[in-house]
């Protein structure tokens, strides 16, 4: 979790004002004062913020763009160098300065969705990590305060980005509607379950000197500090991830989501197949099914707990798989609709207050996936979902997963 | 009461640790569901038997037992044995009492908020006035959600120091109208954080009352408060608005337009203008 030289906090383009101000009579007038959608900026310089600065941190805050000058570093590990100019270990004094533009959030996931909103609250653009949420709630709370500030939001995995879009455009068509899909697609492997799996035997330590523990566990219980809750490895911990799947399967599943359509609408039948789960450690699951309204299958299979799964063959995905779905007039109509075009990254969408490709509504959805996984993991039980009200139907229990309390002061 | 031997065999039964310390070995769905099915069908008796074997949090002894009270709650919940789930969580509530550790008793709380109903309500309430208990009573009625306000408020009136703040925080969380009151006397605590939770509460109610409310407790003139504040009207303006109350809600967005005029808050004004426009 220590901080390269090379991601080190550099003169911002302020401090380079300030100092400059008796010597030149120009003024630039920073974005932020501007603010706004349609408003063009004299300056294309923005300041920027990173909040959790061990891990990807570093390489989160790039992905900002070229043009933002990193004015100030929060993690809840610098107690010994906090000095709440340049180093915070509380997110809120960051949010707090007028000079920040723009966010980019590196935390444990147990923080995305709350220091996201925050940051949209105070009227910040925000690049966060994957996944963008630990709870199904979260996500739909993010997307609202999207909305609600008109912020540009983008989650740091681009999958999407390489999509040819050809897929995603007879989806989005909407000449699909009202046909029954019968598309199955399984991924297989590559979702580290056993790596990031929890500790259920681990040895109580003390709070190390320099890490604000409270701050660190955030919304989740303040359980006693073991070391393995600490660093890469809170992956493992329901209290701050979900597991493997929290960490990788939103890599997998943003393109996928995006030329299928799946991140315009969520699950409604989800079948999962693991052994009971542990109540705070992430830990073993063997495949889970989810089933759309509209007939399409997706399948999730970890390869690293018991059999592999074969209830259903992928099929029936291609692009011509689904024109074969159209009569010769609807694919017609299709060939003359213009092409999908690309979509933004956050560069350019901060620039030109156009929705990210990522944006935090279609996360949300995405998210949902491998959340309603281990809500069926966790329940340890079949359970049907309704995309309109993100509850699980009739189980009161599954749904305290899908809405998770959090520790005071913190809420969504 | 101890754990008797039968149940002691159980529980040997389930996965150990692997040498990492974690689940990832030796985890046999079957046999694991076998296992708690047996823990089950002895009743009461092994749930306290159970509670009994539970050990501290990290030690080798807590282990098995841990685990086991988890997937037995669960258990009666994937079988839909409702008598089983209530007398379960009657016996975790009754321990809440005795003088087993911290640690222990927050465990039981969260097992309380994974599979309680109303027979666990009161034995959380009664917590939320303990220091080194209130969070976990808390998070779990807040999960529990159904009935569980009545435990907030009831509790407000006897709470210090922290507990406030997750008192405060559980009453606007569950948004109940007969909050109201309680929230409104929050709206001018001393702590900056009931006064935001306080607000939260009133903005998740919606009740055209908190206008006047909201826009008087908005005087912090910059930062964290100021910031909440805004967020606390605009959802305020939304759920007014969602329930038709158009007027309410204007004089709620006039209120952020009039008062937010520095630059770098213009996002709030424009905030303010895009409901103001989809009111019309």
């Amino acid at each position: 979790m220590s901080e390269s030289k090379k991601n080190s906090v550099t003169p911002s383009r302020r401090d380079f004002l300030a100092v400059s101000a008796g010597v030149a009579a120009f003024t630039i007038v920073p974005r932020h004062v501007l603010g706004g959608q349609g408003q063009t900026p004299p300056s294309e310089s923005f300041g920027g913020a990173l909040i959790g600065c061990g891990g990807r941190g570093g390489a989160t805050f790039r992905g900002l763009g070229h043009n933002v000058r990193r004015l100030a570093s929060c993690d809840v590990k610098y107690k010994h160098r906090v000095d709440n100019k340049i180093f915070y270990t509380d997110f809120r004094k960051v949010l707090e300065r007028k000079d920040i533009d723009v966010v980019a959030i590196a935390t444990p996931p147990g923080w995305h969705a709350l220091i996201s909103i925050a940051a949209m609250e105070a009227g910040k653009d925000v690049l966060c990590e994957k996944p963008m949420t630990r709870f199904i709630g979260e996500g739909r709370a993010v997307a609202e305060a999207e909305k609600r500030y008109g912020r540009i939001y983008q989650i740091g995995t681009y999958g999407r980005f390489g999509s040819n879009r050809k897929i995603r455009k007879i989806f989005e068509s909407g000449l699909l509607k009202g046909k029954k899909l019968e598309s199955v697609m399984v991924q297989r492997g590559g979702k580290k379950v056993k790596m990031w799996s929890g500790m259920v035997r681990y040895d109580v330590r003390d709070v190390p000197e320099n890490l604000d523990w409270d701050m660190y566990c955030g919304p989740a219980p303040l359980r006693e500090f073991n070391a393995h809750r600490f660093g890469g490895t809170h992956r493992g911990y329901w209290d701050y991830d979900g597991g493997g799947l929290g960490d990788m399967a939103h890599h997998a599943l943003d393109r996928l989501c995006y030329d299928y359509a799946r991140d315009l609408t969520s699950a409604v039948e989800i079948i999962p197949h693991a052994p009971p789960a542990h109540p705070e450690a992430c830990g073993m699951w063997g495949w889970c099914e989810f089933k759309y309204a509209d007939g399409f299958t997706f399948v999730l299979d970890s390869g690293e707990w018991g059999d592999a799964y074969d209830r259903l063959k992928d099929q029936k995905t291609s692009e011509s798989d689904l024109r074969g779905l159209l009569s010769a007039e609807e694919q017609k109509k299709l060939d003359a609709l213009p092409d999908l075009e690309p979509l933004v990254k956050f560069p350019e969408a901060i620039r030109t207050r156009r929705q990210a490709g990522g944006h935090a509504a279609a996360s949300h959805r995405v998210s949902t996936i491998y959340h309603l996984a281990n809500v069926a993991f966790r329940a340890g039980r079949p359970i049907r979902f309704d995309p309109e009200t993100d509850q699980v139907i009739g189980d009161e229990e599954a749904n305290r997963i899908v809405h998770q309390p959090m520790r005071s002061p913190w809420r969504i | 009461m101890a754990a008797s031997e039968q149940l002691k065999k159980l529980v040997a039964e389930l996965p150990a640790a692997d040498g990492r310390g974690m689940y990832t070995a030796g985890m046999d769905k079957a046999k694991i569901e076998k296992t708690i099915a047996a823990i089950h069908g002895g009743g009461p008796a092994n749930v306290e038997g159970l509670v009994d074997l539970l050990g501290e949090a990290g030690s080798e002894e807590n282990v098995k037992p841990h685990y086991a009270l988890h997937c037995l709650a669960n258990h009666a919940l994937q079988v839909k044995d409702e008598k089983a789930r209530r007398g379960l969580c009657e016996t975790l509530a009754k321990q809440l009492t005795s003088n087993r550790s911290q640690s222990i008793k927050a465990y039981l709380c969260q097992e309380l908020g994974w599979a309680g109903r109303e027979e666990a309500l009161a034995p959380l309430g009664a917590l939320l006035t303990d220091d080194s208990l209130c969070v976990p009573a808390a998070m779990a009625l807040v999960g529990i959600r159904k009935g569980a306000a009545e435990q907030f408020r009831l509790a407000w009136p006897k709470a210090k120091g922290s507990a406030r703040r997750h008192i405060m925080d559980g009453l606007a969380e569950l948004a109940e109208a007969k909050s109201l009151s309680v929230l409104t006397e929050g709206l001018k605590d001393d702590d900056r954080e009931v006064r935001i939770a306080a607000a939260a509460g009133l903005a998740n109610i919606g009740d055209p009352t908190a206008v006047e409310l909201l826009v008087a407790a908005d005087k912090a003139p910059v930062g964290w408060e100021r910031t909440q504040m805004a967020s606390n009207h605009l959802k305020l303006a939304e759920h007014l608005a969602a329930s038709g109350k158009q007027s309410d809600a204007t004089r709620v967005y006039k209120h952020l337009q009039k008062s937010r005029t520095d630059a770098t808050e213009k996002y709030l004004r424009d905030a303010a203008e895009r409901g103001l426009k989809a009111l019309a």
